[in-house]
Formats: C-alpha cells, sequence, structure tokens
C-alpha cells in the first residue's frame, strides 16, 4: 500500500523523464550555450574568448540590424492580419456550414502540408512569374505595364509567408468555433439580436480601411487609393455579413483560437527567412536572414547569437502582451 | 539531351578569332598584372624536371599506399563532363575508377564560398575530418584556408603531373608560394550575361547603372563581393587588383544608386542563370560558362565581355586539413592535370583550363572548342580582365563587412 | 422594422432576398475560392512533375511528358536523400510520439510540482525561431565536437527532429486528453482491471486518434524540415536540403515527382484512415468537462479505496 502509494507519486515524473531530459539537454542547454557565446569577441583565426565586457555586442547588432527587425515584425504582423482575414470566414464556414464536409473541407486545408513547403514556395514564384500564366496575359491584355512585379517585392515575400501559415490559423481558430454551443446564438436572436447594419458598416470600414492602409504603407504602395478600397469593402463586409449575435457571441467566443492562431503565425513568421530568400531580395531582407547569413557565411557567431536572443525575447515580450490584451492567462494549453 | 550537346558545340563553333598562343598570352597577361607581389622563385619543383617536357607522365603511387575504396569530392554545379542522357555520371570520375577502383562521391554542394566556408568551418576547428576529401574554392577563400593552416600540404611526389602541366601562370602565387597547398580547377571570367532579345547587343558595363526600360528592375548583380566591386570599379575606371577602402565606398555608393534607382532587382549567386532562362531577369553579372551552360534553353542568352574589362578568378582543388583519403586525393588532382582529361573537362564546362596541354589535344579531336575564346582565351581577352587585390584578413573583414551592409545583412 | 419613407412594395423584399441570397451562398463561395487558393501551388508542382523542359530549369511549360515519373531517381543522388528523409521522418517520428505521450499523460493526469515549469519547457521551443533551434544545437555538436555527435550527421539531424517533434507532440495529445472523459477508466476498474490493463485496453485505444494525429503531425514536420536540419546535417543531405540547393541551378523535374508522389501517398494514407475508422467508430460518451478536470485527484480517490 505504500510501496503503491510512492509509485502514484513518482509516475508523473517517470512519465516526464525521458522527454523532459531530452528537450533540457537538447534545447536548454544549447540555448544557454548560444547566450553565452553572444559575449565572444574575437575573430575566426585569432580564436574567441568570453567576456562580460561584449556584452556592447547586443546594441551595436540592434542598431545595425534594427531596419531588418522592424521588417520582421511588419511583414509577420501583415501576414499574420492576412492569415486572419483568409481563416476566419474559412474556419467559420467549415464549423457551422460544413455539415457533412467538415472533415474534408479541414483536410483539404492542412493537405498542402503534405508537400515540402520548398517545393510550394518554389511554385508560387512560377505562377508569379514576370511573365507567368498569372501577369504574362495580363500584361499581353494591358491591364497591367510592363514594369509590373511581385517577385522580388515585399508583397510576394509576405505573400508567401501568410500562404505557409494559413493552416496554422485556421485549424485554432476552427476548434474554437467548433466548441461553441449554437444554441448560445439561437438564443440570441430570439432576444432579438439581428444584423448590425449601421454599427457593422461603420466598424467594418474603419478596420478595412486601417488594416489596408497599414498593408500599403508596409508594402510600400500608394496608401491613399487601397486605403479607400478597405474602407468601402470593410463597409459592405460590415454592412451584410456581421450580425450582433456574431459580434457579441461567436467573435469572443472564438478569441482563444484567434490567439493560439495568431501566435502559431506570427512567431515563426517572424523569424522566417526563406520566403524572403527566395521570394525577395536585398530590400525585403528579414531578420531571419541575417542570423543565417552571421552564423553560416560571415562566421560571426557573437553578433548571430546576440540577434538571435533578441529575436526571442521580442518574442516572447510580444506574446505576453498579447496574452494580457486578450485575457487569455493560458499561454500553454490549446 | 543530345540536343544539348549539339547545341553547345554549334554556339562553340561559331566562335573563331583565336590568333597566336592564348596560353603564353594567358601567363604573360596574368604575371604582368601580378597576382602575387612577391617575386616567386623558380617555378617547377625538383621532381618534376625528372624527366618530363610537356604530355601527360603518369606515374606509379607510391609503393606504401594504395588508393582508398571511395572519394568525397564536393565541387560547384556545372563544373565536370556530365553525360548529357544520365546527369549522375561524368566520364572523368568513371575514368578515374577504371584506372585506380575507387569509387568518387562527387557532391555538387558548392553554391558559394562563404555558404561552403560555413560548413566545413566547424569540423576543421575542431581538427575534425570535414567528411570531404576535395573541396574546391575560389582564389581567396582558399587563401584564407590556406592561411587558418586548414589545407593540407601535398605530397608532390604523387602528382608529377600537375607539378608538369599546370600554367606557369598560377605557380608561386603570394597566398601559396610553394605551390603544395591547392592546385586550380578552372578560371572563369565575369562579365554581362544577357538576353539579346529584350535588350539588344550589349557591350558596356555602364548598361548595369542605365535605367533603360528594356530591363530596368530586371537585372542582377552579384553577391560575390569581389566581382561586384570589381565589376563596378571597372566601369569608373578604377584598377580592381589595387583596390583601397576609398575605392570600396566609392563602389558600394554606385551599387547602392543603381539599387535606389530600382535598375538592380536582387543581389544573386548563381541563381541568376535561372532567371535568365524564365525571363524574369534579363541582365546580369554573370559568369562565363554559365550563361553558355543556359544557352542551350534559351538561344538568345549571350555572355560578352565588357568593353571596360571584366573580372578574373579561379576556382582551386583543396585537400581540407584532416581528410580522410588524402592520398586518393592526391590521385584525383594529378589525374585531373592528365591533360587529355583537362580536355575533356575542358571541352564540357567552357572555363579556362589550368593545364598545359589540353588545347593540343582538344585541337586534334574538336579544332572549334580549341579555338574557343571562352576556354583558351587569346591575348587581346585577356588583357582586359583583372583579378581583385588578394586582402589581408583585416581588410577582407572591413570589405566583407561593407558589402553585407550593401546586401542588406 | 417599420418603413419609414414610402419604398415601392417590391423594391423591399428583392433587396431583402437578394442580401439573404448573398449571407447564404457567399460563405460557399468564399471556402470555395480559399481552398483553390490553398492548392494551386500543389497543382503547379503537380503539373510541372509531367513538364518536360529541355535544361535543368524547370519553370516553364514547355510540353508534356511522363519521363520524370518512369525515371523518378534519375537524377544523381536523390534517392539517397529521399531515403534520408524519410528514415529521420520515421524514427524521429516514433520516438517523440513516444516521449511526448508520456508527458501529456503525466501533465493531463497526475498534479505535480513544476507543473508550470515543465509547460514553459514544451511551450519554448515552439516559440524559439527555428533559425535559433538550429543554431543553438549546432553550436552544441560543436562544443562536443567528438563522434557519433560531431562532425554533424544522420544521428544529429534526428536529434534535432526529436527534439522540435516533441513539443507539438504533446500539444496536440494533451489537447485529446482534456476531452476525454475518465468515467470509462473508473467502470473499468470498478470492475476489477488494475490500472496496467485499463491503461492499455481502454484509455490507450480511445486515446490513439489523437497520438496517430500527433503522429502524423511530426512525421510532415520532420520530412518538411529544411531550416533546423540545414544547420545540423553536415555532409548528409535531405530532401529539402536538396530542393534548396537545386533551387539555385534548377530544380529537376524530378523532385516534382517526389513531391507530388509524397502529397499523393500522404492524401491516400489519410483517406484510408479515415475510411478504416468511420468503419469502426463507435460513437464516445460526451465529455463531461467539469469532471475531467477534477480527475486525478478522484481516479487516485477510487483506486485506493477500491485498493484498500
Amino acid at each position: 500500500m505504500g510501496a503503491r502509494h510512492w509509485l502514484n507519486r513518482l509516475t508523473p515524473y517517470l512519465l516526464l523523464a525521458p522527454g523532459i531530459l531530452w528537450l533540457l539537454v537538447f534545447y536548454a542547454y544549447p540555448s544557454i550555450q548560444m547566450f553565452i557565446s553572444s559575449f565572444w569577441s574575437g575573430t575566426l583565426e585569432t580564436g574567441f574568448s568570453v567576456s562580460l565586457d561584449n556584452w556592447t555586442t547586443y546594441p551595436d547588432a540592434l542598431q545595425r540590424y534594427g531596419p531588418q527587425f522592424g521588417r520582421s515584425i511588419v511583414y509577420g504582423a501583415a501576414a499574420t492580419t492576412i492569415c486572419f482575414l483568409i481563416a476566419y470566414p474559412l474556419a467559420y464556414t467549415i464549423a457551422f456550414r460544413g455539415g457533412r464536409y467538415k472533415s474534408l473541407l479541414l483536410f483539404m486545408v492542412i493537405a498542402p502540408f503534405f508537400t515540402s513547403f520548398l517545393l510550394r514556395t518554389q511554385s508560387w514564384k512560377i505562377i508569379l512569374g514576370d511573365d507567368g500564366i498569372l501577369f504574362g496575359p495580363l500584361k499581353d491584355l494591358g491591364l497591367l505595364g510592363p514594369d509590373f512585379r511581385v517577385l522580388a517585392t515585399p508583397t510576394a515575400v509576405v505573400a508567401g509567408i501568410a500562404y505557409n501559415f494559413l493552416p496554422f490559423m485556421t485549424l485554432p481558430i476552427y476548434v474554437s468555433l467548433e466548441k461553441i454551443d449554437t444554441r448560445l446564438v439561437e438564443a440570441a436572436k430570439d432576444l432579438y439580436a439581428g444584423p448590425w447594419r449601421p454599427g457593422g458598416s461603420l466598424a467594418g470600414g474603419l478596420v478595412g480601411g486601417l488594416v489596408a492602409g497599414g498593408l500599403a504603407t508596409a508594402f510600400q504602395y500608394e496608401v491613399a487609393p487601397l486605403a479607400i478600397l478597405g474602407v468601402v469593402s470593410g463597409l459592405l463586409i460590415g454592412a451584410l455579413f456581421l450580425s450582433e449575435s456574431f459580434i457579441r457571441i461567436v467573435l469572443p467566443l472564438s478569441l482563444p483560437g484567434v490567439f493560439a492562431g495568431s501566435l502559431l503565425t506570427f512567431i515563426p513568421a517572424m523569424g522566417d527567412f526563406v520566403n524572403a530568400e527566395l521570394l525577395g531580395n536585398t530590400q525585403t531582407r528579414m531578420i531571419g536572414n541575417v542570423i543565417q547569413s552571421r552564423f553560416l557565411e560571415n562566421n560571426d557567431y557573437p553578433t548571430a547569437a546576440a540577434l538571435s536572443f533578441m529575436l526571442m525575447a521580442g518574442i516572447l515580450v510580444a506574446v505576453a502582451i498579447y496574452a494580457r490584451l486578450l485575457g487569455t492567462k493560458e499561454l500553454t494549453s490549446s | 539531351m543530345t540536343e544539348i550537346e549539339t547545341r553547345l558545340a554549334a554556339e562553340l563553333t561559331r566562335r573563331r578569332f583565336l590568333q597566336g598562343s592564348a596560353l603564353t598570352g594567358f601567363a604573360a597577361f596574368v604575371a604582368a598584372c601580378g597576382t602575387s607581389g612577391s617575386g616567386s622563385a623558380a617555378p617547377t619543383e625538383p621532381a618534376a624536371t625528372a624527366g618530363a617536357s610537356e604530355g601527360p607522365t603518369t606515374s606509379e603511387p607510391a609503393p606504401a599506399q594504395s588508393p582508398s575504396t571511395e572519394l568525397n569530392f564536393a565541387n560547384w554545379p556545372l563544373y565536370i563532363d556530365t553525360d548529357d542522357d544520365d546527369p549522375s555520371k561524368h566520364k572523368t570520375l568513371e575514368d578515374f575508377t577504371a584506372r585506380y577502383g575507387t569509387v568518387v562521391n562527387y557532391s555538387e554542394v558548392i553554391n558559394a564560398n562563404d555558404e561552403f566556408f560555413g560548413t566545413i568551418r566547424p569540423a576543421l576547428e575542431g581538427d575534425q575530418d570535414t567528411g570531404w576529401d576535395i573541396v574546391v574554392l575560389t582564389d581567396w577563400m582558399a587563401a584564407r584556408l590556406i592561411r587558418l593552416g586548414w589545407a593540407e600540404t601535398f605530397d608532390l611526389a604523387n602528382m608529377p603531373n600537375k607539378v608538369t602541366n599546370m600554367q606557369d601562370v598560377y605557380k608561386g602565387v603570394d597566398f601559396d608560394p610553394t605551390d603544395d597547398h591547392h592546385a586550380p580547377w578552372q578560371s572563369g571570367m565575369t562579365g554581362l550575361g544577357y538576353d539579346r532579345e529584350v535588350t539588344g547587343d550589349l557591350t558596356s558595363l555602364e548598361a548595369f547603372w542605365t535605367a533603360d526600360p528594356r530591363w530596368s528592375g530586371k537585372v542582377t548583380f552579384l553577391n560575390e563581393m569581389r566581382d561586384c566591386i570589381g565589376l563596378t570599379m571597372i566601369r569608373s575606371g578604377k584598377d580592381p587588383s589595387l583596390a583601397t577602402v576609398a575605392d570600396l565606398d566609392e563602389a558600394i555608393a554606385a551599387c547602392q544608386k543603381a539599387v535606389d534607382d530600382g535598375i538592380v532587382r536582387a543581389f544573386t549567386g548563381n541563381e541568376y542563370a535561372e532567371d535568365l532562362v524564365s525571363g524574369n531577369v534579363v541582365l546580369a553579372m554573370a559568369w562565363s560558362g554559365d550563361v553558355i551552360a543556359k544557352q542551350a534553353e534559351k538561344e538568345s542568352l549571350v555572355w560578352q565581355l565588357p568593353d571596360e574589362g571584366g573580372m578574373l578568378w579561379t576556382d582551386n582543388m583543396l585537400i581540407p586539413k584532416g581528410a580522410a583519403h588524402k592520398y586518393t586525393a592526391e590521385l584525383m588532382i594529378d589525374f585531373v592535370y592528365d591533360p587529355a582529361i583537362a580536355a575533356q573537362i575542358a571541352a564540357w564546362v567552357n572555363y579556362v583550363t589550368p593545364v598545359k596541354g589540353a588545347k593540343e589535344i582538344l585541337a586534334e579531336t574538336d579544332p572549334d572548342l580549341a579555338d574557343s575564346p571562352l576556354i583558351f582565351p587569346p591575348a587581346d581577352v585577356l588583357a582586359k580582365v583583372k583579378i581583385f587585390k588578394s586582402l589581408s584578413e583585416e581588410e577582407e573583414t572591413e570589405f566583407n563587412d561593407k558589402f553585407s551592409a550593401l546586401l542588406g545583412d | 422594422m417599420t418603413a419609414s419613407t414610402a419604398v415601392a412594395p417590391h423594391q423591399r423584399p428583392v433587396t431583402d432576398r437578394l442580401i439573404r441570397f448573398i449571407d447564404r451562398n457567399v460563405l460557399y463561395v468564399y471556402t470555395g475560392f480559399a481552398i483553390l487558393y490553398l492548392m494551386l501551388p500543389v497543382a503547379v508542382m503537380a503539373l510541372f512533375s509531367v513538364n518536360d523542359p529541355p535544361g535543368k530549369s524547370n519553370l516553364t511549360w514547355h510540353g508534356f511528358s511522363i519521363d520524370a515519373w518512369l525515371n523518378p531517381f534519375g537524377v544523381p543522388q536523390l534517392f539517397d536523400v529521399v531515403r534520408t528523409s524519410v528514415l529521420v521522418a520515421f524514427i524521429s517520428t516514433i520516438a517523440a510520439t513516444a516521449l511526448g505521450t508520456l508527458i501529456a499523460l503525466a501533465l493531463v493526469r497526475y498534479g505535480f510540482r513544476g507543473a508550470g515549469a515543465t509547460n514553459v519547457l514544451i511551450f519554448l521551443p515552439m516559440a524559439t525561431p527555428e533559425i535559433v533551434l538550429g543554431a543553438s544545437l549546432l553550436t552544441l555538436f560543436v562544443a562536443i565536437g567528438e563522434p557519433p555527435f560531431f562532425p554533424t550527421n544522420f544521428l544529429t539531424i534526428l536529434i534535432a527532429h526529436i527534439m522540435f517533434n516533441i513539443s507539438y507532440v504533446v500539444v496536440t495529445v494533451r489537447a485529446r486528453l482534456y476531452g476525454f472523459d475518465r468515467h470509462l477508466e473508473e467502470a473499468a476498474m470498478d470492475l476489477g482491471a488494475n490500472e496496467w490493463t485499463t491503461f492499455w485496453k481502454v484509455t490507450f485505444p480511445m486515446i490513439l486518434p489523437g497520438i496517430m494525429a500527433a503522429a502524423l503531425l511530426a512525421f510532415s514536420l520532420s520530412i518538411d524540415d529544411y531550416v533546423i536540419t540545414s544547420f545540423t546535417s553536415g555532409r548528409t543531405s535531405t530532401f529539402p536540403i536538396f530542393i534548396w540547393g537545386s533551387a539555385r541551378v534548377g530544380v529537376p523535374v524530378q523532385v516534382n515527382v517526389i513531391g507530388t508522389a509524397f502529397f499523393l501517398i500522404a492524401v491516400g494514407f489519410v483517406a484510408l484512415t479515415t475510411i478504416l475508422q468511420s468503419r469502426a467508430r463507435r460513437p464516445l460518451p460526451p465529455p463531461a468537462p467539469d469532471a475531467a478536470r477534477a480527475e486525478p485527484e478522484s481516479g487516485r480517490a477510487a483506486l485506493t479505496e477500491v485498493e484498500a
């Protein structure tokens, strides 16, 4: 009886042990080592030495690569926003209107995941080629100027990132939405919740304008026309599709899913460098590109390590703030 | 894929303007240009003079050692003769296997010097085997490897071919005065690569700084510092072999202007070749052999040495320290310095071969190839190409750092 | 809704009907477009696997040809890298799923000190950019400096993949465990089964779908990983690394073939399991959320009662 009890107390630790040990040895310890290496000084040829005086690596790196950091945040946020805009209606449809086809639809959302993301990005390169299947005919028809291009611009990079992480945004939102008891929505309707035209239009227009304007600034397009486009489409969507029951019931209840999805999208998006490498150019370099080149090409370990830690710290801070804002304290449960 | 072979041959036969001995012209020019500041001693090693004039001499392997069962050879893409139907077959390597019984694990994993160096550096730092027996690196990276003591010293007794047949111009370079740490693989030139159909015929570097609507926004510069800055300096009338920090700053400012003017689309490694074919890029700073190789896929592609001049560079074979099969690697290096083998490689690769006697052998089987100015550049071509200055460690760090900033890294 | 101003009688119904029509159908249309958008690159990839380019670049359409499908490994090294990728994915999936499931069980079923810290440790790798994960692992292996960890090779790739997969497995299995009804377990134990039997005969089969989902996720993540693998692979090459390298000079058509084949195999696999599952499925009892959370204590209490 005593032995049994003792075994019970021990069981969780026994279960945890192998996995946690693995993470400690191959995640925690290397991370600490990385941190130490950010205090190295010296070169490849003269050898490296550790010294606390080298804390200057951090501000130096931040100053030199500030633009890339900023860019990563902007692109990450833009990609996350786009993902959210695309994914939410999609998840909503699958959850509430999916019926028999829910699993099939979900599967089709995940299916692209089954192929190499490098190959998919390469496919985008083909599709978005200057004279490719998409733009070639448009240019021939005169709808686009001959100088128009999407590849090697910020648009291509953000579009690539958004595309890659779409399933990450869709699934958590879907999971949240699916858990909502539809009887709540019915009850709201019974209590005269109806279309939310004036408020919806206003809110929609505002949000649409802000989002479009923000994206335009991020991509360095003309802000005015895109912002107007945003306002108009926001207005239409707000007027036609937002209802009180949606705003007051469904949306708030789906927030945990939105939160999880945004995290799962924003975090990797900030550290991404593949899209910037394949679809961008020197003006779209993100912090991930810098870390990779500092590490692998310039062998500048201290700077690379410092940048990595600043990136991680930034992400954790952003996650904490976001958690507070949305009131979701449980970061770690799904 | 035999189409390519015939098209390649056809392309090359169209080039007919070799006069005089291109090889001596090469030697004279490069010696004058001065790869090495220091006066080199008598280039021939004692072992080489033993009974050899021209022509291949192959010696028996030293009795104490025998070739290993495998050899790990890392190289750049499209840099060795390849069977047109089966890209995994390379006649040169098969010949080597036939001779020595060694299986050659040939990997085209090198796409950029810095990148590849980054992959072998950890092992070398830790005194470990990198896993490669032969690596092929450009001059300045080879210099760095040797400087760090990470290149094995050749046992020249195992490489009589190399000692005898290596072009004199490569002998006694400043980063390897004793010629026993590196062996040139191929040399090449950097110039204009463009799509004639879109841009018309271009002959001047000025095209890179002209916002002509035909190519503005579809231009790529190279992300190899020496090629990019070198060409920029040539355009402004400076000599890259005497590059100073002031020259560097000026060149970087010029490149930045081209970027700001919207002319330059991106800084690339050899990806520009793919983009030239797909049409996303119509003008690029290009390496001679690359463009020629892609002509099979797009006939209108042209490689042109600019009027103002171009860059010349050399890729070299080195044996990384701690290599498992050093002896066999030496055999391989020696093997490719056999003029017959060198001719075989040169015919496919379209770059400048460092091996004496290859031209003569090629002239017997394919006189048009032997006349190709790309493989055997004539004196007037050679007179216009420059080699970038050999930089010290501090200079290299500074140059690289500033160039990285231009690249956004 | 009162009509304040005079509106022609037949106008209002039309606009209302129109709005309602749009309301009903636009979402479906939108979903259709969204799915199309998601699948587009996959379709292009499959299309270009039957392309017939004259040279190495596979960026423009030249004509139909199944040559690449007939000779999928015609490109040098392609077979080796694919084999390496599949092996790594396979082994790391098994290991990570096992380790992760154990952790998930511990976290959900048992209260213990350090649960919060464990949660953080599980979460951190997912929050860390892949590039940092890869770089720090490489630093570790360099520091060890001895075989079998250095120079980096198959083993180090495996270690890295298991490491980053554990977190995803834990999260997936845990989600499934939360909704799990403990009453069945209690019932089994009431009927005399001991913990071990209960676990294997009752619990495990019911969380198996969650474990399978986690395994599938881990497999996909592993087989598609480029960033972390590029740091820890050294001379060994995996499929994504091969693609990256060949993207510079021209991705061979065979690579598209392999990619499409992977996709079809994965789709087929999922389709198969779904069919099998729907045949064998017995509906789970509805979960009782509050009861499930309070389980650990009552479960053990029930057990000790039985034992006493």
